[in-house]
């Protein structure tokens, strides 16, 4: 078992009315799973994936990853282990314009604290497995979308995560280059061994994955 | 790591080349400036500090409850430092210290020299460094004199004089005196300046006064024994002032005076030598006062504040920009510190660049600095290890400081809302808002500063003095002739010109001359059974017309031949408290009355920061004059000074002519007033266009901020006036806050230094309105032109960029 949610509520205070944005979700990952997260605007999605990710807290509930218990776990111990377990994929693809396409892709090992001629070693595998050795000195402003979201998701894939967490990887492409995402996503799962959790709101790309957990109004249903 | 962060630093100031260059040239010019005023700061706070016993060498100033107020007074009697060696325990070695100029001749030279009477143990007590000959014993002799290295050049062109003889002119009799030993050139924070250091013994005043408890014409320094402190001195000399002093404690007593609260009515009062260079006796008591310095270190650290709340404003505001990357690397696994160290690594890197260019900048502009302001600094000082030392650690202060605060705000941010790219803006608003009225505060505060303090100083040149100014020339008489006879064959000479109307002459100079020297005398003697003070000048019979006083009653001086009356201002009148001063008869040497011929109209012959006291003038063949008075007609003055210039290099073929018109002469006395003027005007001139390219730079990121909201008030049919009010409306709002705390502060302080002067301008209320109007003007300027190019933008342009 990868990771385990049981009764997680998450809410905010609003005019001392609770408003809920999770509320009683169990979820059970094993590894090698691919899981499609599907729900109206609001519903919850990215909340949930970012309770996942651990980069947002909950107010309720149980979180063991790894069997680890994430809600005991002090915010320092928590970014040790989503930094060596878990890849994160943007829609906006969040790379950061200032570097390099290679200066991106090196930047999750730099504060893993990988030296530096592994660090090197791993780019370049990456580089090359992408087909984007040709585009490593480039900005990512001089990048297409598709281009973009493969130098994300390799960026993901660099620190050898257990888990990939993609929220709507591709809400910005048009079809063709969602396309080549999602079959990139399906070949990580099965050759890999890559755990993905996603969030979209296409039921194509939700077919790829081989569960589908539906939201609303921050329930499972 | 380090290199991953230096490279997205260094990309990242590069992508925003407007706000980086804004940041660096403000940090750069403030640090620049900060470090010139430091180093005039440090300049002014280091006087004296060469001398090896500076702590336990003091100068005595003698206090003296009168029936007017207290009064205190550097001038001893000549007898007093050998009576106080022998009767007071305590003293290790003590000197007095008379300061005079001289006619020093050698061969065919003639030169003009400032000579210093002191005791033998002089060069022992001070540590004025000698490079030939021993210094303690250089004095040994009372026909030896010490020489500096520049005097010796002029006088003997070689330093290599030990032994040879040349001589000054005393009562005019060349006196030969022989070179013992050769000291270096004296430092520029010297207190004790001479070119030649002489036996006080060989003084030409010395025999008469030897034993003349009543002519005080010197000071005195004293160098304690080890375990001494000045305190305690100074009570173990009560008894012996109350020994010597008796006389004039008694007279202090019969006339009214009150004891102070000790009981006592003379004391005297040691002043280390640390707090000479500082000491004020105006107010008839010590007082040391570092102002000055203080208000220079003032200025460089509020213009540093200026700049450093710039940088931080900015970074805070520029932190929007990056809060993607500053999310994205939280869930890239970044902590807190490791961000922290990120922003404040690309912090130092903006603050190493501007500190290296501040300091070229001030070593680039050290000459033109120090003309500007008077000041001797050097950049050997800035490499004494304590200066560095405090230099390095405030810069690593202000680095980390500066650097930090953004870099701290910007790591705890959350990352989900950094991602989100929102940021919860209204406790950082507060500090920048605070920040900006603190900045504007200061301007306002320098601006109010300026304005005061010129409008005082065009008051004191402006102020009729009740005598010409514009019209008087006066020149030292520095040639060997006898100084009557030089005045009377001057005139003689210049009788036919009509450009020049008088000549006259006197024993002291009006304002400050280009030959920088200023003496005073004062007297007392018994009139009616209580003792009467007055300035004393001796004068030549033109001295009165020549300078354009006024009559108020009776008659000036007519020829030479009156010198048996004297002439008194109005106050010196109002002193001798008669129905008719006419009547009055001066004791003014023992058993000789002087009947007073006159009563002139006051006039300003001291400085505007003192009421006009007592004076008389009195003509004496043998007190000599050491000034001439020349008035000359209004037309063609520059020709007049040509033509008086070559009359006196014609009876003084080997003086220099150092004359002089009286208005220069007293613009020269507010030198301190005006370099403290410029130095807060230039300061505050620099504040304002640091606070401003702030401001700017803020106008910049708060109008890109709102771009989305400037577009849609257009779309929904906004004016351009009502946006540019909008965005303008927020900073006006900070100014009229600043301006609002920032007065009362300056009218307090300037309100106090104004006391400084007896003559002062009122503090109307449109110094204030009108510094803050300046504020407000440049403000608005500086935003202007950015707001009103965004209220005018097309708004589906700047809709389209959301």
């Amino acid at each position: 078992m990868l990771l385990q949610l049981n009764n997680i509520f998450k809410w905010v205070q609003q005019g001392g009315q609770r408003v809920f944005l999770l509320k009683d979700i169990n979820l059970e990952v094993e590894d090698g799973e691919f899981i499609s997260i599907m729900g109206p605007s609001g519903s919850g999605k990215s909340t949930l994936l970012n309770v996942i990710g651990m980069l947002d807290t909950f107010d309720e509930g149980e979180y063991d990853f790894l069997n680890e218990s994430v809600h005991t776990l002090k915010e320092k111990y928590r970014s040790n282990l989503y930094k060596e377990y878990i890849g994160f994929v943007f829609q906006s693809y969040h790379l950061l314009d200032e570097l390099t396409v290679e200066e991106n892709l090196e930047m999750p090992l730099l504060y893993k604290k990988v030296k530096g001629s592994e660090r090197k070693a791993l780019v370049a595998d990456m580089l090359d497995r992408f087909n984007i050795v040709g585009k490593k000195d480039l900005f990512p402003t001089q990048l297409s979308g598709g281009q973009q979201q493969l130098v994300g998701v390799a960026r993901a894939l660099i620190g050898k995560p257990k888990l990939i967490l993609a929220d709507e990887p591709t809400g910005n492409l048009n079809s063709q280059q969602s396309e080549e995402i999602m079959e990139l996503f399906q070949n990580l799962n099965k050759e890999d061994g890559v755990t993905i959790i996603q969030v979209t709101h296409s039921e194509k790309n939700a077919e790829y994955g081989s569960r589908i957990l539906n939201l609303l109004d921050g329930r499972k249903i | 790591m380090f290199k991953n962060y230096f490279k997205i630093a260094w990309r990242t100031l590069l992508k925003d080349k407007t706000n980086t260059s804004l940041n660096v040239i403000g940090l750069s010019v403030a640090f620049a400036v900060a470090i010139l005023l430091g180093m005039a700061a440090l300049f002014q706070l280091s006087y004296d500090g060469f001398h090896k016993n500076r702590e336990s060498i003091y100068k005595i100033v003698k206090t003296q409850q009168t029936p007017k107020g207290p009064e205190a007074v550097t001038s001893q009697p000549a007898p007093l430092s050998p009576s106080l060696a022998t009767e007071v325990p305590g003293i290790k070695r003590i000197t007095r210290y008379l300061q005079d100029g001289m006619l020093a001749i050698q061969a065919e030279k003639e030169m003009d020299m400032d000579i210093i009477w002191v005791d033998k143990d002089f060069f022992s007590m001070f540590s004025f460094p000698i490079t030939n000959g021993d210094g303690n014993t250089s004095l040994s002799d009372l026909s030896s004199v010490v020489l500096t290295k520049k005097s010796a050049t002029n006088l003997f062109g070689s330093t290599d004089v030990i032994g040879k003889t040349f001589s000054l002119l005393v009562n005019g009799i060349e006196q030969p005196f022989t070179v013992s030993a050769i000291a270096d050139d004296i430092l520029p924070e010297s207190n004790l300046d001479f070119e030649i250091a002489a036996r006080f013994e060989s003084h030409q005043d010395y025999s008469e006064n030897k034993e003349a408890w009543d002519s005080q014409y010197h000071d005195v320094y004293v160098e304690l024994e080890e375990g001494v402190t000045a305190s305690s001195f100074e009570k173990s000399s009560e008894s012996f002032i109350d020994l010597h002093y008796k006389e004039g404690i008694d007279m202090l007593k019969r006339d009214g005076a009150s004891a102070d609260k000790n009981g006592r009515f003379i004391n005297l009062k040691l002043v280390p030598l640390n707090d000479v260079h500082f000491t004020n006796l105006k107010n008839g008591f010590v007082e040391i006062s570092r102002s000055l310095p203080y208000l220079i270190l003032g200025i460089a650290f509020l213009i540093l504040f200026i700049a450093c709340v710039n940088y931080i404003n900015m970074s805070i505001a520029k932190s929007a920009k990056r809060l993607k990357e500053i999310g994205m690397r939280k869930t890239l696994g970044a902590q807190k510190n490791e961000l922290f160290f990120q922003f404040w690594s690309e912090s130092l890197l903006v603050f190493l660049v501007s500190i290296s260019i501040g300091v070229l900048l001030s070593v680039v502009f050290l000459n033109d600095f120090k003309t500007m302001f008077n000041t001797q600094v050097s950049s050997e000082m800035l490499l004494q290890p304590t200066v560095l030392i405090l230099f390095v650690g405030v810069i690593m202060l202000i680095t980390l400081l500066v650097g930090g605060y953004p870099a701290l705000l910007m790591s705890r941010l959350g990352t989900i809302q950094s991602l989100k790219g929102k940021l919860q803006s209204t406790g950082s608003n507060k500090v920048r808002d605070m920040l900006m009225v603190f900045q504007f505060g200061i301007a306002i505060l320098l601006i109010t500063g300026t304005l005061i303090l010129w409008s005082q100083i065009e008051y004191m040149r402006n102020k009729d003095l009740g005598y010409d100014k514009e019209q008087v020339v006066s020149f030292p008489l520095n040639g060997k002739r006898n100084s009557n006879d030089v005045v009377a064959l001057l005139r003689d000479e210049l009788k036919g010109d009509p450009n020049i109307l008088s000549i006259s002459g006197a024993d002291s100079n009006l304002g400050l001359g280009k030959d920088g020297s200023r003496s005073s005398s004062k007297i007392g003697f018994e009139y009616k059974g209580r003792v009467v003070q007055t300035n004393f000048l001796v004068v030549d019979h033109e001295y009165v017309q020549t300078l354009g006083i006024k009559m108020v009653s009776g008659r000036n001086f007519q020829s030479p031949s009156d010198s048996l009356g004297v002439v008194i201002n109005e106050t010196m009148a109002k002193e001798l408290a008669e129905q008719d001063p006419l009547t009055a008869q001066l004791e003014i040497s023992d058993g000789v009355y002087f009947p007073v011929l006159g009563v002139i109209k006051d006039y300003n012959f001291n400085d505007l920061d003192r009421a006009i006291e007592p004076i008389t003038f009195y003509m004496s063949k043998e007190w000599g004059l050491t000034y001439a008075y020349a008035k000359v007609s209004p037309t063609n003055m520059a020709n007049s000074f040509t033509v008086l210039e070559s009359a006196w290099k014609k009876l003084e073929p080997n003086a220099e002519f150092l004359g002089s018109f009286l208005d220069e002469n007293i613009d020269r006395t507010f030198r301190r007033e005006k370099t403290t003027a410029k130095m807060i005007a230039s300061g505050s001139i620099i504040a304002i266009i640091l606070s401003c390219m702030g401001l700017f730079a803020m106008s910049l990121l708060i109008v890109s901020q709102r771009t989305k909201e400037i577009g849609i008030r257009k779309v929904v049919g906004a004016s351009v006036t009502s946006i540019t009010y909008i965005l303008t409306k927020d900073f006006l709002k900070l100014v009229l806050v600043a301006f609002l705390i920032a007065s009362p502060v300056a009218w307090w302080v300037m309100s106090e230094w104004l006391q400084n002067y007896a003559y002062r301008i009122d503090l109307s209320v449109w110094f204030f309105v009108g510094a803050g109007a300046i504020a407000v003007l440049i403000a608005l300027l500086t935003i202007g032109s950015r707001t009103v190019r965004a209220a005018r933008a097309n708004p589906v342009k700047s809709l389209r960029t959301e």
